[in-house]
This record gives structure tokens, sequence and C-alpha cells, in this order.
């Protein structure tokens, strides 16, 4: 039984060696890829953000020479007006003028005017004169915003001094129109304006760049084109304006934001997109790096798991081998002395509820044996005796030894008995033994006859270490074999003085 | 287990070799069908086009509108060039008086009863729809209907003990007590002054200025009164030259009547209103109240029609078909191009309480008036109104007499249409 027990704790430690190697393998798997993973992700990450930066500043000069064409076409389309002499050559605040003179006239540079931005979706595209009166194309819109101000607060436009004109939105938070003013005279303004939403297809951003907002704002960042039109009035958000501060031509990606911005006239077209929505790309494949990652884990578990196994199975063998020989006679099966002797001082030390008592066995005349049967028979006889003792000390609590040539050694236990039973019991298998013998070694002829004695002693009544219950059965296997052999006796302390004498 | 190592090893690398093999990256790129969408139209037209445009946009992704508009001034020249170059957009706004100019045989536009599977045509009368047939081909679906209509400011004629004006002579009567302040009893743009003047002119000489078969009925007589007329009223201080007429002098208050379309009352009022100002839609002028309609004319507010060019007329009727009778547009048109026509689209707009207020309230006058007459839409042909505006110029300013200047104008037009036997 010890044996037994010696050989789960060996395969015990065996499996955990095992899982002790396939962990390791695990992490050390695990630390390898996550580890070229990680250094993959930071590399990839630098290169996929430079070439972000690098495609929104080129987006945004896109962009930017894209409302420069726009606006350039508006300039030129406006510029054309020029061409028709009466356009700037008329001064309607003239106080000579004829007024029937000037009425027709006045129609003749209106239909002049109409002519020149027929295919234009202009929503202006008129004079004005500093008496306010008006000429051409000029919107209800125009009309009613401005009023009786009209030209002065055109005037107002007019910021460049090399052309004498401007660009402007935003007349009174009014922000749905764009206008251009280009001075003709001291006393007159040529104007368009168009719908702030003809810059959708200045600022037709590819489809695949559609979380990308692109917005138009003045030096006060006041947003004169987005694509939210819900935003056009509105201040620039206050993170885009804190990136693009005093900035002309920039871009610059941070952990919340990419920004580019780019200067057109006063004016600046601001790209912009939250990291995270540009990454996204970039976090689905760390997610799938770390999937792969895991995979490899996995993967690499299972094929350590296997790997070991089949590594360890000689190892395992081997190892349960050793055990078994360190532990057992080889010849009976059952402990040798100093592991008997190891396991019994074990368990006598242990506190357990339960009865115990040691056997003493010795084989009678087993030298006469040896002369006259051969050593063979001898070793057949020891053979025996291990089988004839595990089998009537089958239970697991009972522990059997060889603690001499031929000398056997019991420890016997019994939690479920009372005292009487046991006592009874340990009577019952010591007699058991010896029939055992006498059933299977007596010659026919009666030419030889093995038998056994044995001496009994009940822990701890007669004995409380296992020194002192050994030397008890010891006292009482001679007792035995004093009384002729073939026989059992228990200790009694009558035993130990006799011995003693008898020393 | 040599051949079991062999096996794996080459499994594994296959599976290198096809994670790190390169393959062609291919951009998907939504599929399209881009139609075009024109008209004209204010701010407010503009911005809920434009919103509903978007809304159609979402709910057909396979679909790209391009919209093209702009203000009412010079669009009208900007349209011509455009049908005659054939680059005039898969779905138009009209104007009536286009159908006869682009589509004399009704061939001008795109039958719109070949797309009566995608277009309802259900919630328009058969009379509402013979607005927009020519020679018996749908061309158009009006949306609403229209006329002008004269708006008083009420504040301005009670602040000065003066009620509300129902004939002409009480304009006149009027202007004697405004003008002092420098305000003028009536005002309005060009073609809205010609066409109060036609009125004025009808109900004098009971006569119409075309006939059911649109031949020319007025005379030198005719457009004698109207040139009378208008020097009278500029004259005597009752309203501006129509080349004077500036919006902004409504909400200043120097113009305390406005003759406008019903289609334009929000446009023109609805700030007005909102600094407090008190204004409201009156029966149309007569020499005698009772006969209040006669002479004034109503006519399809704006019509939508379909090119001919289209090639893509299936996407064209569906928009076309959002634009006529979805809840979705109605809520964001609501009455700006006026009371619309459609059954369907006016219990929408009545069981959202939208039919009120002054636009609402003009149209009531214009349907409930029994006299007003369907327009024949010669009626605006700009070189109409715009020499009869020079004639009156003319007259004005000493450069001919009224006579002359009647004699002349009717020379000029009545080699343009054709005159009715007397």
């Amino acid at each position: 039984m010890r044996r037994i027990r010696k050989r789960k704790q060996s395969e015990r430690k065996v499996m955990l060696f095992r899982i002790a190697i396939i962990l390791g393998f695990i992490i050390l798997i695990t630390a390898a890829i996550t580890t070229v993973s990680r250094l993959t992700i930071r590399k990839s990450d630098e290169v996929l953000s430079e070439k972000v930066v690098s495609l929104t500043a080129s987006l945004n000069v896109q962009m930017e020479l894209n409302l420069n064409s726009y606006l350039s076409r508006m300039e030129t389309i406006a510029t054309l007006a020029f061409a028709e002499e009466d356009a700037y050559k008329y001064d309607a605040t003239n106080p000579s003028n004829d007024e029937y003179e000037s009425i027709n006239r006045e129609k003749k540079i209106t239909e002049k005017l109409n002519s020149l931005c027929i295919m234009e979706n202009f929503v202006d595209y008129g004079i004005v004169y500093r008496n306010n009166r008006t000429v051409g194309k000029v919107s209800n819109a125009t009309a009613s915003t401005f009023g009786d101000r009209i030209f002065r607060e055109l005037s107002t436009i007019v910021t460049r001094q090399r052309t004498n004109d401007g660009w402007a939105a935003g007349f009174e938070g009014d922000f749905k129109r764009i206008y251009y003013v280009k001075k003709v005279h001291e006393n007159a303004l040529l104007f368009i304006s168009f719908y702030v939403s003809e810059l959708d297809n200045v600022f037709d951003n590819p489809e695949n760049m559609d979380a990308m907002e692109i917005r138009l704002v003045n030096k006060d960042h006041d947003i004169i084109y987005s694509k939210d039109s819900e935003e056009i009035g509105q201040k620039l958000p206050e993170p885009i304006a804190e990136r693009v501060k005093d900035k002309i031509s920039s871009s610059a990606l941070d952990d919340e934001y990419l920004v580019s911005v780019n200067q057109c006239n006063d004016w600046l077209v601001v790209c912009s997109i939250p990291t995270r929505l540009i990454l996204v790309e970039k976090n689905d494949l760390t997610t799938y790096f770390y999937l792969i990652t895991g995979v490899a884990a996995v993967l690499a578990a299972v094929v350590g798991f296997i790997l070991t196994l089949w590594l360890t199975r000689p190892i395992k063998k081997i190892v349960v081998d050793l055990a078994d020989e360190a532990t057992t006679d080889k010849l009976t099966g059952v402990l040798n002395k100093r592991s008997f002797e190891e396991a019994a001082k074990q368990k006598l030390a242990s506190e357990a509820d339960e009865h115990r008592a040691m056997l003493l066995l010795d084989l009678d005349n087993f030298k006469g044996v040896n002369d006259t049967l051969g050593h063979a028979m001898g070793d057949k006889v020891l053979e025996d005796t291990g089988a004839i003792l595990m089998k009537s000390f089958s239970s697991e609590n009972d522990l059997l030894g060889r603690v001499g040539g031929d000398e056997f050694c019991v420890l016997l236990s019994s939690p479920d008995k009372t005292e009487e039973q046991f006592m009874t019991y340990l009577e019952y298998k010591c007699s058991e033994i010896c029939s055992a013998y006498r059933d299977n070694y007596v010659g026919k002829d009666g030419s030889y006859k093995i038998s056994a004695s044995i001496g009994a002693a009940v822990f701890p009544k007669d004995g409380s270490t296992y020194s002192e219950l050994f030397s008890a059965c010891d006292a009482a296997l001679y007792h035995s074999k004093n009384r002729g052999r073939d026989n059992y006796s228990l200790y009694e302390p009558s035993m130990a003085e006799s011995e003693a004498k008898k020393q | 287990m040599i051949k079991r190592l062999i096996a794996a090893v080459t499994a594994a690398a296959m599976l290198l070799l096809t994670a790190c093999s390169s393959s062609t990256v291919v951009l998907p790129k939504t599929e399209q069908t881009v139609i075009t969408l024109s008209w004209w139209g204010n701010d407010s037209r503009n911005e809920y086009t434009l919103a509903a445009v978007k809304k159609f946009e979402q709910m057909h992704p396979g679909i790209k509108v391009k919209c093209s508009y702009s203000e009412w001034s010079g669009y009208e020249s900007r349209s011509r060039v455009q049908m005659i170059s054939g680059t005039e957009a898969d779905v138009m706004q009209i104007n009536v008086g286009w159908l006869p100019q682009y589509s004399f045989d009704g061939k001008g536009y795109y039958d719109i009863e070949q797309l009566a599977g995608t277009v309802d045509l259900s919630s328009f009368s058969g009379q509402l729809l013979e607005y927009g047939r020519r020679n018996g081909i749908l061309n158009a679906i009006p949306i609403a209907m229209n006329a002008e209509t004269v708006y008083i400011n009420r504040g301005i004629y009670s602040s000065h003990g003066l009620d509300i004006p129902k004939t002409w002579d009480d304009f006149f009567e009027a202007a004697k007590v405004l003008s002092k302040d420098g305000i003028y009893a009536l005002s309005g743009a060009e073609k809205s002054i010609w066409l109060m003047l036609i009125a004025y002119a009808e109900q004098k000489s009971g006569k119409k200025i075309f006939n059911e078969k649109s031949q020319l009925c007025f005379g030198e007589e005719e457009f004698r009164m109207m040139i009378e007329l208008y020097c009278r009223l500029v004259n005597e201080n009752v309203m501006p030259k129509v080349e004077d007429f500036k919006r902004y002098n409504i909400d200043n208050q120097v113009y305390a009547g406005v003759v406008a379309w019903v289609s334009d009352a929000l446009n023109y009022f609805k700030g007005p209103m909102d600094k407090g100002m008190d204004i409201i839609p009156v029966d149309y002028p007569a020499f005698s109240p009772e006969n209040s309609g006669e002479g004034w004319y109503a006519k399809p507010a704006t019509l939508y029609a379909v090119s001919k060019n289209t090639e893509h007329p299936t996407e064209a009727a569906m928009l076309l078909e959002f634009m006529l009778n979805s809840d979705e547009w109605a809520d964001l048109q609501g009455v700006e191009k006026g009371i619309p026509v459609s059954t369907k689209v006016r219990e929408h707009l009545e069981s959202t309480g939208v039919l009120k207020g002054i636009q609402y309230d003009a149209s009531q006058i214009m349907e409930k008036n029994t006299r007003i007459s369907a327009m024949d839409s010669k009626i605006e042909n700009s070189d109409m109104f715009g020499n009869f505006t020079s004639s009156c110029d003319q007259v004005l300013f000493g450069k001919a007499s009224l006579e002359q200047a009647a004699a002349d104008y009717y020379s000029l037009i009545s080699q343009l249409y054709r005159v009715a036997e007397s």
C-alpha cells in the first residue's frame, strides 16, 4: 500500500513538473509574441501617423487650392462688369444726372450685369452707389440685410489695397451668403454674393475621408462654411481653435485630434478629425494583433502540452521506477526496511483515532530451506510471504515491510473497531498467517516444513514509539519461538523481562 | 514522427506565406445616380429645399441630387439659356409662362403622365392639372395658386385716421394724408404694378387684356389708361416709381401699402410683422368694392417639370413624387410657395396647424373671390411689362405725350402678339 502511495507521489511530482514546463512555455511564447507584436504595432503606428498627417496636409492644400480657384473664378466673373463702359463710368450720385437718362442707363447696366452672371448661382451681381441706389441683380435678401446702409457696409469689405477689393461673410451674424466687393469708383462698389452652400462642391472631400471635418473660418474663427450647416456662424470648436491658434499653415496629430490648417485670403481652411476616428483601422489592427497573439499562445500551450507529455513520458517512467526501487523490496513487493521504518514512525507519530498494533513475523527453519531446498526455493518462500501478507493485510491503512532476511513486519491499523474487536482481529490475523504456512509449506513426505512465528504488540500499550513497539514484538516473537515455533504471541511485559534475563 | 514534424512545419510555412502574400487593394465606391434640381427663391426657400433634398438623399442613398438655385432676379434669362442649350436640370421649378415659351406643342418638357407609376397625381384635380398641360400633354404640376394681392400696414393707415382702402380713389385720398409724412399709400415691384394696372384698365374698359384664344384685346386706349394711372400714382405720391421700389422701405414704414404675390407674403412681411407691424391682406381694389377681384388674375405660383432630356426619368420621378406628395417635404415647405393645391398635402398641413398667418389669409382672399380670372401666361412676359415701364417713364419725364407713348407701346406689342379681331 505504501508502495502505491509513493508511486502516486512520484507521479504527482512529475505532473507538477509537466505543468511547470507547459506554463513556462506558454509564458515564454506569449511574452515573445506580445513583445514582437507591440514593437510591430508601435512602428506601424508611427508610420501610419506620418502617412495620415501627410495625407491630411495634402487634402488641406487641395481644399485651399479649390477654394482659391473658386474665389478667383468669382473675382474674374465680377471683373467682367468692367467691360461695360457705363458700369464704371456712371455715377448715380451725380446731382447733374438727368433722371430719365439715369433710369435708362441703369436699365442698360442692369441688363448687361444680368447677362454676365447668368450661368452662376449668384445671389447678387450688382453695383451700389453711395446714395444706396443699386443696379443689376440685387437680391431681396441682400436688400433686407443691409437696408439703407448697403454702401457703407459693403465699403468695409474692400480691404485689399492693390486690387481694391475684398471678401467677407457674416454681416450681423448672417453667414448665409459670401460677398465679394470691388471698388468701381469713389461712389460705386461692384458686389457679388453667393450662398455658402455653393462651397459644398469646393470642399467635397473624397468618400473615404468622409469623417474629415472641413471648415472655412475667418480670422476670428467664426465658421463661414462647414458640411454641418448648423455650425455655420458658430465659433470654431475650442479644441480645434486651440490647435490652429496663430497658425496659417500646419498639420499636427496628437492623442485627440488631427488638425491641418492653411490660409486662403484672410480665411483659414481647417481640416480636422478626432484621432480615434482616423486610427480606427489601426485599433482594429491592434486588436487583430492581440487576437493573433492570443491564438498563438493557445496554440503554443497545446503544442507545449503535447510535446511535454511526449518528452516527459520516459522520464516519468524512470522516476516512478526509481521511486519504486527506492522504497520497495523487489523480491517480496513489500516496503524495504528503511521505507517501512520511516513510514511506520510517521504513522505512529500521527494522531489518528484508530487502534494500531505491530506484528513481527519470522520464518522458522528458513536457513534449513536454503540449505536443503536451495536458494531458489528460499526466494520463492520469501516471495510467497510477501503475497501472503499482502493478501491478508489488504487495507490501505496497513504497512507491510521486510525488516530482515526472513523477518517481516506489519503495522496494523483499524479506525472502525472497538478495542475488543481489534484484539480479536489481531489474533485472527496472526492465526491466519500461521495457518497459511501450515497449509502450503509442508512437504508430502514430511521432508520439509516451513512455518512462521509471530510476535505482536499493541500501540501504545506495549510501546508508544516505533522502537519500543518493535522491541515488544521482538520479545513476543522470542516467546513464540521458545514455545516451539509455528505460533504467535501477544506481548506481555513479562516477556521483556524474560528476554532481558536471557541476554 | 519525422513525417509529422515535416507536415507541421509545411502547414506553418504555408500559413505564413498566405499571411505575407500581397493582394490588390480595391477602394469601394458608392455608385450613385446623379440628378439635378433647379429652382429660384429666397433664403428660406433655399434652406428648406436643401434640407428636404438631404432627406430625400437619405431615403434614397443611391441617388445624389445636385442643386442649382438663385434668387428670381435674372433667373428667367438663365432658365432660357439652359432650356435652349439643353443644360436644364432634370427636375425644375418653372413659371407658368415658360410652358408656352418652351413647350409650344407640349414636347418641350417630359410627359409626366408617363411617370404616373411613380408620381401620384390623384391628389391634383383635373382642373388644376390643366394649368400644366400643353397640347394635352402634362408638362408640369402646379404647386400652389398665386395672385397679386394688396397688403396694407393697418397701423400706419389707422394712425393717420384712414380706413383700409377698397377703391382706387381711396388710395389717392390716403396719399393726400400719408405723403405729408413721406409715406406712400401703395408700392410695388415692376411686374406687380403692371398687373395691378391691367386690373384697373380691365375694370374701366370692360375688356380682357387677352381673350381665351390668347389674342391681345387691349388697344391703345386701354394702354393709355394704364400709363395714365401709373403717372398719376407717381405724380400724386401715391406710390414710388417701380425703379425706386426698395424692400427695406417696408421695414422703414415708408410704404403703407404693397402689391405683392400671395407666395411672397411671408418673404416680404414676416420681418416687419416680427417687429410688431400690423400688416394684413385686403380685398382687391376696384372702382366699387362689390366688384373687387375684377381684372385681377390668379395663376399657379410655380410648377414642377421634368426635363425632356433627362437620362434618369425614374429617379427624377421619385424626386418629383417626394416634392409633390410627401409629408416630409410638406412639413419643410409649409406655405412658403403659397397654399399647396395637392389635397393630400393640404390635409396634412391642416392637421399640423400650418394653414394660418398672412400668407394663408391672402390665399383665402384669392380662393374665395369669384371675380378673379385665370391668368394667360403671356401677361407675365418681361417684354410686355419692361417696355410698358419705359413708356410710362417717357410720359413721366416729358419725353412723350400720353397718347404717343400708348400708341408706340401698342405698336410694339401688337407686333409681338396676335391681336384679336375687333
